[in-house]
């Protein structure tokens, strides 16, 4: 065989969005190494007759289904990341922690590994658990497991320790906040249900409805050509210029000129970051005093009303919220916001959405996604072409895609772990996590999965994730709501309780009555230092004393890794066998045969293996019971196979020739009406799921539960600053820290997933190499304010506030409002001084500590104050001299930050350590 | 039986899949003898250059996919002495590992800056049309395949007359025939917003008048004050703004040498 016939081909998905797989790619490779990833084609093995492509129609234009999948830089780049220098290669241990002895938590993130045998470390975890369970109870350890990562069914990247935990009789559980959703869900949902997360629901047919219907587009802090990528595919960006042809106008309203802006906008309205409640109180200001809303839809579909009236007219505070008043807030011009809010009037027209970014994670977060529901409201919210659309998480809501995207069936492809399991005495069991559990189809199907599935006992404790630095510094916690993650409810949605507004009035305690407090961490996303609210606290709180033990298994050296005192090596998908399923990308669904591309790097094993390994330790009945039987990886892949529905459509031996199952698309899929179209015509009939079933332009539980809230009132406020934040301009810290920083989801990471892909480090919004070398995270500076700071394009700069500083290179542009800069979140923690200064660009590290308001636990790391300043050598020089250590960890000149910089001499040779 | 490249600028949305296609497709890949491996950073075999142009808020970006333009008459081919560059039946210039000596004498002749030297093998590298891949059994080079809007073709001429018809090549000057056309280079724009600083208005449908002296251009503002005059060749340009009941407002002499936001322009009230 020739070179150019490769040995093997793959079909590898790529999504890192945790529980699902994405799209598939196709991974050819040669002599156990990966040549090449492609995008996968659909009629290499089927043809339009089997697939039914969908398409949707309007003035005399066509949009349908691809014909393949539109890869994106990070399916595309993944060789880079499998074969990354950063890779954990083998178990390691932290040099001067010693389980027997000394555990020094003071130098998390200062010291050195060593390498260590599987055996070794598997005892040692094995021990670490019992001693937990006996000297505080099982709740002492902590178990971060939830999303994201790559997307995984047999081995999932996330649930496998929770499995393992929940045989020592229980464990403190890490419950997501509803993080990328925090207005709506905190916010939204008062105004109009929507559950679970607060944005619209259904999404049902939107797509074809605006094309039709829809004259005016705003992608309101949305980037369509970002968010969506690490989930879905370049879908939304097709369907973007698709909108152009047939006519539709996009107005951007944003505080930076995203990438969604850069190519498909008409207009781009800039706003100063977290300001947009200003600017959508002045247009419903002129819209009540022009008298141009929809008066007879208020009248019937709406609640409460009258004092958002009041409100915005003055006479609650004696303010009128102008565009005059607005303008100085959110930097909009005076006739430019009274010109939204004219064409708005005029044009029939629907709000677009990626979630994320900087409308929606803002401190007070809650108050402009209200005030956007009311505004959709005062323009007949569901009437054909009036709607909130998402270009992201088609998948989600999985009944209705906003696309006519929805297939013949729906595969149902099992997941064995378990990341977010409800809490003893808090949720029913058997109304979440329907996903997560075998539902009695699969069982009848695949019966031998039973013992797998077994429910184990659920954990009796829990903490938010925006609320584990506090709680376990303070020893304690409290807060409201936050005890389901409402999406993992799909896509059984009709079978769960729903999420409403009730649970937010729930007071929650850490820790409960005679259950420990946290000392040990257990993580399989660690990632909170670069991705979650305030990192440089979550540093401290990886350094406290009372924590005693941390162990991390993930397939990279990065972030949280380095706070850790055992890290476990795992594997990447492409080492390992897989039922891929993807239900995103936007053309097909469809169910895939994944099978291992190379074999596993180094001594690693899936995540699931890893945790089977140290029960193993714990003695045969743990591991019997972890396993639920001795099915090996191929099997469990038939078994899934067989239990997903997809058999009966396909013999498995045809599918293992074909590698792909593509569900054909659902014949009258368009014929659900519209998003909201049936509450429009019928509120009586079709409520909402708010108590009065309107829309409450005053919330009625916010009115009973929280009346006296300055944070989140019953009405949805422009609020100055208040208990939790002080993080506006004409706040006395502005003085300090004039900018107002926006950070997006990054658009070449996921989050804190891909930023070593090599490739796309070479891209100068990706990273910017400075004179010393580093490749530094970009930070935008409008040219006015980098010229006042005498700051020049490729500058090492600082940016810092109370909480900590960070350095960035300076990426100086017109893409930015004047009075902000911009950094994306998730790039890699490189620590000069843990939790005081970082070189990687970590921007979260500095974000405000408190939660979206008092009562919303949600996070706000977007919109805050900080100032930027050149680096000058000098000071560098001086974290040089002062801090050898941090500078003498080895950087990969292409890659950044990787495992040879944390390894000691004596970890570095390959020979070292032991096999299992 | 030539093969040609076709962008469509105004489809490309940045994505940069061309660009890592290539390094997926040839960094640490030998495919010899139609190219040996690419470095793993550095080389751009395919390359995408960003444009923002203009300034807040009227800023536009386009992204220009740039590769070996496969030029019918191959300034590099010409100039190399020891005959390793050579154009096959297809039209695909190809520099031959084998026989390249690394001197660097086509880079210095290619005017369109696409050839790297590979200082490892001492040899110099571009892009190769994926001819390895063409040569067995693919349609496609790898950045036209991972093109996510479909910005991107590639095929025989003859059967891609539609996309070449009206299309550009860059630096048509040289005479080297480029076989890489490109659809929608955007030219320069001015661009402003009129408003009405007494009544904190904008002024909607007023007359904008763009004069070159040999040609005259019209627009009126939209609902937001705003008017656009795209794909404007440099030059020298005069403004009028006309609106009822307001003084007009002409520039003089705007250049276009880069683009030009005017900004918001407020009119007075006539007396």
């Amino acid at each position: 065989m020739s070179k150019f016939e490769q040995e093997r081909q793959s079909v590898v998905s790529f999504s890192l969005m945790g529980p699902e797989s994405g799209a598939p790619c196709l991974v050819d490779s040669d002599g156990g190494k990966i040549t090449r990833i492609r995008p996968y084609r659909y009629d290499k093995e089927y043809t339009d007759a089997h697939c039914n492509p969908w398409k949707m129609e309007a003035f005399g234009k066509t949009f349908s289904a691809l014909d393949h999948v539109p890869i994106t830089p990070f399916g595309l780049g993944y060789k880079s990341r499998v074969y990354s220098p950063n890779r954990v290669r083998y178990p390691l241990k932290r040099v001067d922690w010693d389980p027997a002895g000394e555990r020094n938590p003071q130098n998390r993130g200062r010291s050195g590994y060593v390498r260590i045998s599987w055996d070794e470390a598997a005892r040692i975890c094995a021990d670490e658990l019992v001693r937990m369970r006996d000297t505080y109870g099982p709740e002492a350890v902590l178990c971060q497991s939830d999303m994201h990562g790559e997307g995984k069914n047999v081995a999932p990247s996330h649930g496998c320790p929770n499995r393992l935990m929940s045989l020592m009789g229980g464990y403190t559980l890490q419950m997501r906040n509803m993080d990328s959703w925090e207005g709506w869900y905190w916010g939204a949902k008062h105004v109009w249900g929507c559950e679970p997360v607060g944005e619209q629901t259904p999404q049902a047919n939107l797509y074809p409805d605006i094309a039709k219907h829809a004259e005016l587009l705003l992608f309101w802090g949305c980037d369509p050509e970002t968010t969506p990528l690490g989930f879905g595919m370049y879908m939304p960006s097709r369907l973007c210029y698709w909108f152009a042809e047939i006519g539709i106008k996009s107005v951007y309203i944003c505080p930076d000129l995203n990438y969604g802006a850069a190519v498909h906008a008409d207009k781009w309205i800039p706003v100063l970051p977290n300001t947009d409640a200003a600017l959508q109180l002045a247009i419903a200001w002129m819209w009540l005093t022009e008298g141009t809303y929809e008066k007879e839809y208020i009248a019937e579909h709406t609640y409460g009303f009258e004092k958002f009236v009041d409100y915005v007219m003055g006479g609650e505070d004696g303010i009128p919220k102008t565009p005059a008043w607005a303008s100085e807030k959110c930097g909009v011009p005076e006739w430019t916001i009274k010109a939204l809010a004219r064409d708005w009037a005029k044009k029939v027209t629907s709000i677009l959405h990626g979630n994320g970014g900087c409308f929606i994670r803002g401190p007070y977060a809650s108050e402009p996604a209200r005030l956007e529901v009311m505004l959709l409201g005062m323009r007949g919210l569901g009437k054909p072409g009036v709607h909130q659309a998402k270009m992201i998480e088609w998948n989600m809501w999985a009944k209705d895609y906003p696309i006519p995207y929805t297939g013949e069936f729906l595969p149902q492809v099992p997941h064995v772990g378990d990341p977010l399991r409800p809490v003893d005495g808090d949720v029913p069991e058997e109304i979440n996590m329907r996903r997560f559990v075998l539902n009695p189809e699969q069982a009848k199907r695949a019966p031998e999965l039973i013992d797998l599935f077994k429910r184990l006992p659920a954990p009796k404790q829990f903490i938010p994730r925006c609320l584990i630095h506090r709680a376990i510094l303070d020893g304690k916690a409290e807060w409201y709501g936050m005890h389901v993650f409402s999406t993992s409810q799909i896509p059984k949605a009709n079978n769960v309780r729903v999420p409403t507004t009730r649970f937010q009035f729930e007071k929650k305690v850490y820790p409960r009555p005679g259950l420990s407090k946290v000392h040990m961490m257990w993580s399989s996303a660690p990632c909170q230092t670069t991705c979650w609210n305030d990192g440089n606290l979550t540093v401290k709180c990886m350094r406290d004393p009372s924590i005693e033990t941390i162990v991390v298994q993930h397939p990279w050296m990065e972030n949280d890794c380095y706070l850790a005192d055992i890290i476990l090596p795992v594997c990447t998908k492409h080492e390992l066998n897989d039922l891929g399923n993807d239900l995103s990308s936007g053309s097909f669904q469809s169910v895939y045969l994944e099978e291992p591309c190379c074999e596993p790097v180094g001594e690693s094993v899936s995540d699931f293996e890893a945790c089977a390994r140290v029960a193993a330790k714990l003695g045969p009945e743990y591991y019997r019971a972890y396993t639920g039987g001795d099915l090996s990886e191929e099997e469990k892949v038939r078994l899934f196979y067989r239990a997903s529905g997809c058999e009966e459509r396909m013999s498995w031996d045809e599918f293992r020739r074909r590698k792909v199952f593509v569900v054909p698309c659902k014949a009258d899929a368009q014929e659900v009406p519209a998003g909201l179209f049936n509450f429009y015509k019928d509120p009586g009939s079709n409520p909402l799921t708010t108590p009065t079933g309107l829309l409450e332009y005053s919330s009625s539980d916010i009115e009973r539960n929280m009346p006296d809230d300055p944070e989140r009132p019953p009405v949805p406020h422009w609020i100055e600053k208040s208990e939790s934040h002080d993080e506006r301009i004409s706040s006395e810290r502005a003085k300090t820290y004039p900018l107002l920083c926006v950070s997006n989801h990054g658009r070449w990471r996921t989050h804190a997933q891909c930023d070593d892909i090599v490739w796309n480090r070479e891209v100068e919004t990706m990273k910017i190499r400075a004179r010393d070398g580093y490749q530094y995270e970009p930070l935008w500076l409008h040219a006015t304010e980098a010229e006042k700071r005498g700051i020049a394009h490729g500058d090492i700069v600082k940016v810092y506030n109370e909480r900590g500083v960070v350095l960035c290179g300076a990426y100086v542009t017109e893409r930015l409002i004047p009075g902000a800069c911009y950094v994306d979140h998730g790039s890699r923690y490189d620590p000069i001084i843990p939790g005081v200064l970082d070189r990687g660009g970590a921007i979260n590290l500095i974000t405000p500590t408190s939660m979206t308001s008092k009562n919303a636990t949600g996070m706000a790391v977007s919109g805050f104050l900080v100032e930027v300043e050149k680096v000058q050598d000098e000071e560098m020089e001086g974290w040089k001299r002062d801090y050898p250590e941090a500078f003498a960890r080895r950087i990969d000149p292409d890659a950044g930050v990787c495992l040879e910089g944390w390894l000691i001499e004596e970890g570095l040779t390959e020979e070292g350590g032991g096999g299992k | 039986m030539t093969k040609v490249f076709v962008i469509d600028v105004a489809r490309c949305n940045g994505c940069y899949n061309c660009q890592l296609a290539c390094k997926d497709e040839h960094a640490g890949n030998d495919w010899t003898p139609y190219a040996r491996p690419q470095p793993m950073t550095g080389h751009f075999w395919a390359k995408v250059d960003e444009h923002v142009r203009g300034t807040i808020p009227k800023v536009k970006v386009h992204y220009m996919a740039r590769l070996c333009n496969h030029c019918e008459k191959a300034a590099c081919m010409d100039s190399c002495g020891s005959g390793a560059i050579f154009r096959r039946e297809d039209g695909l210039v190809l520099i031959d590992p084998e026989k390249c000596t690394g001197c660097g004498t086509c880079r210095t002749a290619c005017p369109y800056d696409v050839i790297y030297y590979n200082d490892a093998l001492n040899i110099c590298q571009k892009c190769t049309g994926c001819a390895h891949l063409l040569d067995h059994g693919s349609k496609l080079p790898r950045c036209v395949e991972a093109c996510s809007t479909g910005a991107m073709r590639f095929g025989e001429e003859s059967e891609l007359t539609d996309d070449v018809e009206g299309a550009s090549v860059l630096m048509p000057e040289t005479g080297l025939h480029p076989r890489v056309f490109y659809r929608n280079i955007p030219g320069q724009f001015i661009a402003g917003t009129l408003y009405d600083p007494t009544e904190k208005e904008v002024i909607i449908g007023a007359k904008c008048r763009l004069n070159s002296g040999a040609k005259v251009w019209e627009t009126t503002t939209d609902n937001y004050g705003d008017f656009w005059f795209k794909d404007l060749p440099v030059g020298v340009f005069d403004l009028v703004l006309v609106a009822p009941g307001f003084e007009t407002k002409p520039f003089y002499r705007l250049k276009t040498s880069g683009c030009v936001n005017l900004g918001d322009i407020p009119l007075k009230k006539n007396k």
